[in-house]
């Protein structure tokens, strides 16, 4: 049967470009979560793992097994994906769903019989585990386990995979994984995509593990490794506390072992160590232990070493913190990016705000911003005409908004950021720039846009409504963005912050390839140095690139800076680039990590981001 | 006008935004109107940011055997102190390029276009002449009285004629009111049609509850109210030439003053502020606009609008409210003779700039 007939090439070239960030694993947008996958949450029933069948059968790589005839005849074609998938990379995957029905319909036209995979020992042994139902050798499940973006790795098909429901089960799988010497990888939702999560043989998947148990009394809250970050927040929000999570889709548990999970929230709640109470593990030979026990490994500690992780994480006590009702957004904007740091750590110093963070220019307009088109034009509209090149964004109660707006000359407070966001196609579209361009002032010319008497101007120029924010879109997608940009929330900085739906339309474009260094915030030059180090290999390469963030940690003393790298992953001449850029980077940052204090590269903390971060911060 | 003249034009031109000098030049011409570049101007690509002009040692060479006379107009016209390095380079760094250039080649007359406001901050009657200032309302001005100065010294050193002169604030052509852009007067008067046609739209929609909030409201016929004090000063006004009166004026100066000096060329009759404000509500249909003394506005009690408006023209007020009085003697003198007098900026013309604004939407194609 010839595939192409019913999965033509757009559709595979979409199919491909599937970022594997895992959104479509979160009801993020109150779509509700693809009704299959949330009966039967291997990877392979959601969106994502659809995209990747699609792929595969267009390329041949597998035969129509049974599971993939159950996966295609699942899908209820109610098109949740498509507005899910739409928002974050702009992506519309409900023609692959529809080529999907087409391609298997055309199947079974023609008498044709899925093919049946032959259980062998092994998985009989895993299935003994954790019932019939969890584990699989079926290829249709596999492939959506075997790669991601990670433009240095290869697809590398898994031989099982293995939904635990308990902990207990988890540890049995690891004992039996051990005794049997094949390898065994645990994942989360795969949102790394740093080619962690593969491996020939067991793919442990936690999406059965999904308990949070609240316990304000200790300030905390207990949960599985399968819960994510949106899950975990909204269950904290929801009895009026807050715990810090970074990306929405990422488990909590996996987040916090593979990079200590950072985010702008870290000035005040930090990374590593600071998120936990306890965790507990078992390691690779099936051992139990905790965190706290005083005989446990030390994970605590931090050796500037690419190390294994501790083991696998079957529970954790999270942190839970505090929230006054008085919280609010704001949005600090700056012509450089050094005035940028000093703000924010001057404010980080002076313990003023919550979460801070200075975001570059591309960070700003593609969060924002509803298409990669208008992203593109606010860019510029922020940049050319406005002088905002990066902003500090602050999450604080009055008190701190308050000193904030004695220290500079005009902000974006959450009223105007709420209007810039439902006016942006008017923005991008104003006589703003004709105006502004004879100012002449010798302030940037945000001060006097910004200015209070030139709000209400602002405001009948970007005529600012969740229908003018759906114009940007879609035709047939706008009564949607309508109806959800009708609810406060999606313009509200704090929630915004709190559950960080927008921050993977960095990558709406292209897929990111970042790069993470705890870094002094002053002197300057450090940063300066890797910033401009950074891009000069890029351009060296070709490749785009840019700053992403920085937020100010533990007092201002140090921060975290992001800078990324875009690239088409799959376009194999791109990951080339890479592969080559790379040899300039891991030399460029360990140099100067040598000889800068409080320079260290991400990649030594992946797996050890249970480390204290006195350790690798101030060691 | 000089390629009228008979003079042979060399054209110093650098590209932008993509667009080669060839590109850019042929495009101002057909603004102009004139079919195609004319035979007598040629374009030589260079850069004046370059102490050789952007050119190679040959052509630098080559061109300096070819100049008798050297015109230099560029400039940064921008006010804003932030920019002062980048004007700085502009307007003084790269006239010492281009009269290292003059001394190199046959350049026998440096003609240096200032400004009338290189006289700094004063009032009263600012000779035709060089003078010592050193206090300026802006870097503009300030960059461009050390230029003056500089480059009498250097045309002195070198022998070369200097001939500077002064235009005061130059708008579009009096009789068509053609202009390629509309800052300086035109920036204030722009700023009141943005607002109008924001909430009055052209098919007449108004937006009420919008208006309000700025204290705006709408009459009968399509007027518009605009509750805006504009500080003027008691005496003075804006100096206003038109471009056609300024070309003229440059090259009846140039033909005749063979011996080198400073001109202003200026209009006599500054135009009172008041005056601009009844010629803009006239002609767009607004009300509520009036000068009023310093001394009788209050900042503290400005209302919205005005907070806005000031916040807009504030690098434009000490223009419209100048009480330097621009001595022209010498000037006059060439221009009488010759027939060429300012025309005054009356309402006629500026409705006729108005109306070229308005149907080239300001400058805006979009
Ligand atoms: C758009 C985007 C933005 C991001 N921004 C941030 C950010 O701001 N801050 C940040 O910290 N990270 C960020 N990341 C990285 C990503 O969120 C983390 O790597 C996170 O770990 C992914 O979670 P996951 O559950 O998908 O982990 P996976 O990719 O499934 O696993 C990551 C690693 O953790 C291991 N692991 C998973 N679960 C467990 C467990 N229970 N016990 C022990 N080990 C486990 C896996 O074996 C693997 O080595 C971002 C990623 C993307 C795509
Ligand atoms: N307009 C007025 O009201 C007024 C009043 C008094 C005096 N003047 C004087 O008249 C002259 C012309 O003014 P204008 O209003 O026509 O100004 P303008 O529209 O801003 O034009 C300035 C010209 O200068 C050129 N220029 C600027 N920076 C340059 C640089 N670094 N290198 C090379 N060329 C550069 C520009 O070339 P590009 O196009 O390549 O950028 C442009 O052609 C100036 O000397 C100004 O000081 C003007
Ligand atoms: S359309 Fe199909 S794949 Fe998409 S969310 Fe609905 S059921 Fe899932």
């Amino acid at each position: 049967m010839n595939p192409l007939e019913q999965i033509p090439e757009d559709i595979r070239r979409t199919a491909a470009r599937c970022r594997h960030y895992a959104m479509c694993k979160i009801d993020y947008l109150d779509t509700g979560l693809c009704p299959p996958a949330k009966k039967t949450p291997y990877v392979s029933y959601f969106p994502q793992g659809r995209m990747d069948l699609c792929d595969a059968l267009a390329k041949e790589l597998i035969p129509v097994t049974g599971a993939a005839v159950d996966i295609i005849s699942s899908c209820t074609l109610c098109g949740s994906c498509d507005r899910q998938c739409h928002f974050v990379t702009g992506m519309r995957p409900m023609k692959i769903m529809q080529a999907l029905k087409a391609f298997l319909d055309a199947f079974q036209e023609k008498g044709e019989k899925a093919a049946v995979i032959p259980e062998d020992e092994l998985l009989k042994a895993l299935k003994n585990i954790v019932g019939h139902k969890w584990a699989t050798n079926d290829p249709a499940h596999l492939l959506a386990y075997a790669n991601d973006p990670f433009p240095l790795a290869d697809r590398q098909i898994p031989g099982y995979v293995v939904l635990p429901g308990s902990a207990q089960e988890l540890v049995e799988i690891v004992r039996f994984a051990d005794k049997a010497h094949i390898p065994a990888v645990v994942r989360g939702n795969g949102g790394s995509v740093f080619g962690f999560v593969f491996t020939p043989g067991i793919v442990i998947d936690v999406n059965r593990m999904k308990k949070i148990h609240l316990d304000p009394d200790n300030w905390s809250a207990v949960i599985e490794p399968g819960v994510t970050s949106f899950e975990l927040q909204k269950a904290a929000a929801e009895k009026g506390y807050r715990v810090n999570t970074a990306e929405p889709a990422a488990t909590v548990c996996g987040n916090i072992v593979c990079t200590g999970l950072f985010s702008t929230w870290a000035n005040v709640y930090g990374v590593g160590a600071d998120h936990i109470v306890d965790m507990t593990f078992v390691d690779r030979h099936g051992t139990v232990f905790t965190a706290n026990d005083k005989n446990a490994p030390n994970v605590f500690g931090f050796e500037e070493a690419v190390l294994e992780s501790p083991g696998i994480c079957t529970e954790a006590r999270i942190r839970m913190h505090p929230v006054t009702d008085d919280e609010e957004g704001l949005l600090v904007p700056f012509t450089t990016l050094a005035d940028a740091v000093s703000f924010a750590r001057d404010i980080s110093r002076r313990r003023i705000g919550l979460s801070v963070g200075i975001l570059g220019g591309h960070y700003l307009s593609t969060f924002i911003s509803p298409t990669q088109s208008l992203a593109n034009q606010t860019r510029d509209v922020f940049s050319s005409i406005l002088e905002i090149n990066c902003v500090v964004s602050v999450i604080g109660d009055r008190y701190a908004r308050s000193s904030i707006r004695q220290m500079v000359p005009c902000v974006i407070d959450s009223s105007t950021f709420r209007m810039f966001t439902l006016g942006l196609p008017q923005l991008v579209r104003s006589d703003l720039a004709d105006i502004v361009e004879g100012l002449e002032s010798d302030r940037p010319a945000y001060e006097t846009v910004l200015s209070a008497e030139m709000l209400p101007v602002l405001e009948e120029m970007l005529a600012p409504s969740s229908g003018t924010l759906a114009a940007a879109v879609d035709e047939d997608l706008r009564d949607f963005y309508e109806a959800l940009y009708n609810r406060p929330h999606m313009t509200d900085m704090v929630w915004l912050t709190m559950f960080r739906i927008v921050s993977a339309r960095m990558s709406r474009h292209k897929h990111m390839f970042a790069f993470l260094i705890y870094v002094p915030l002053e002197p300057m030059d450090v940063i300066q140095e890797l910033i401009t180090s950074f891009a000069e290999i890029a351009e060296d390469h070709g490749i785009e690139h840019d700053l992403g963030f920085i937020t100010p940690l533990d007092l201002g003393k140090r921060g975290i800076l992001e800078y990324d790298y875009y690239i088409d992953h799959t376009d194999n001449a791109e990951s080339e680039k890479i592969r080559q850029a790379m040899a300039d980077i891991e030399p460029m940052v360990d140099k100067l990590s040598r000889s800068c204090k409080g320079v260290t590269f991400l990649k030594y903390i992946f797996s050890q981001g249970c480390a204290r971060k006195e350790n690798f911060l101030y060691a | 006008m000089l390629s009228q003249q008979g003079y042979t034009v060399l054209l110093l031109a650098r590209p932008r935004d993509n667009a080669a000098p060839e590109e850019r030049i042929k495009a101002l011409f057909d603004w102009l109107g004139t079919d195609g570049i004319p035979s007598c101007v040629q374009i030589v690509p260079g850069d004046l940011n370059c102490s050789d002009l952007g050119l190679s040692s040959a052509d630098y060479h080559l061109l300096a055997s070819r100049v008798d006379e050297i015109i230099h107009c560029a400039s940064d016209t921008s006010f804003s102190e932030r920019k002062r390095s980048q004007i700085e380079k502009a307007n003084f760094e790269n006239l010492h390029h281009l009269l290292g250039f003059a001394a190199k080649s046959r350049c026998c007359f440096f003609h240096f276009i200032s400004t009338a406001y290189a006289a700094g901050k004063r009032r009263g009657v600012c000779p035709e002449a060089l003078v010592d200032t050193r206090s300026f309302f802006n870097v503009y001005e300030e960059t461009k009285h050390r230029a003056e100065k500089s480059a009498a010294e250097y045309c002195g050193r070198e022998g070369i004629r200097l001939n500077i002169y002064r235009p005061s604030i130059v708008y579009g052509n009096s009789r068509t009111g053609k202009t390629l852009r509309f800052n300086a007067m035109y920036y204030p008067v722009k700023i009141l049609v943005f607002l109008k046609n924001l909430y009055l739209t052209k098919n007449g929609e108004q937006s009420r509850e919008g208006a309000e909030k700025m204290g705006i409201s709408f009459g009968p016929g399509g007027t518009i109210h605009m509750p805006l004090r504009i500080e003027a000063a008691a005496s003075g006004g804006i100096n206003l030439i038109p471009v056609n009166f300024f070309t003229a004026a440059f090259s009846a100066i140039m033909e005749t003053a063979l011996d080198g000096d400073v001109f202003h060329i200026t209009n006599d009759k500054p135009k009172p502020v008041s005056d601009i404000i009844h010629y803009t509500q006239k002609f767009f249909t607004i009300t509520g606009i009036q000068a009023v003394q310093t001394k009788d506005f209050q900042s503290s009690s400005q209302n919205r609008l005005e907070m806005l408006f000031n916040r807009y023209t504030q690098v434009y007020r000490q223009y419209m409210q100048d009480e330097r009085i621009f001595d022209n003697t010498k000037a006059a003198a060439i221009l009488d003779r010759k027939g060429i007098s300012c025309p005054d900026f009356d309402y006629s013309i500026f409705s006729t700039c108005m109306q070229y604004a308005e149907a080239v939407n300001w400058g805006n194609p979009s």
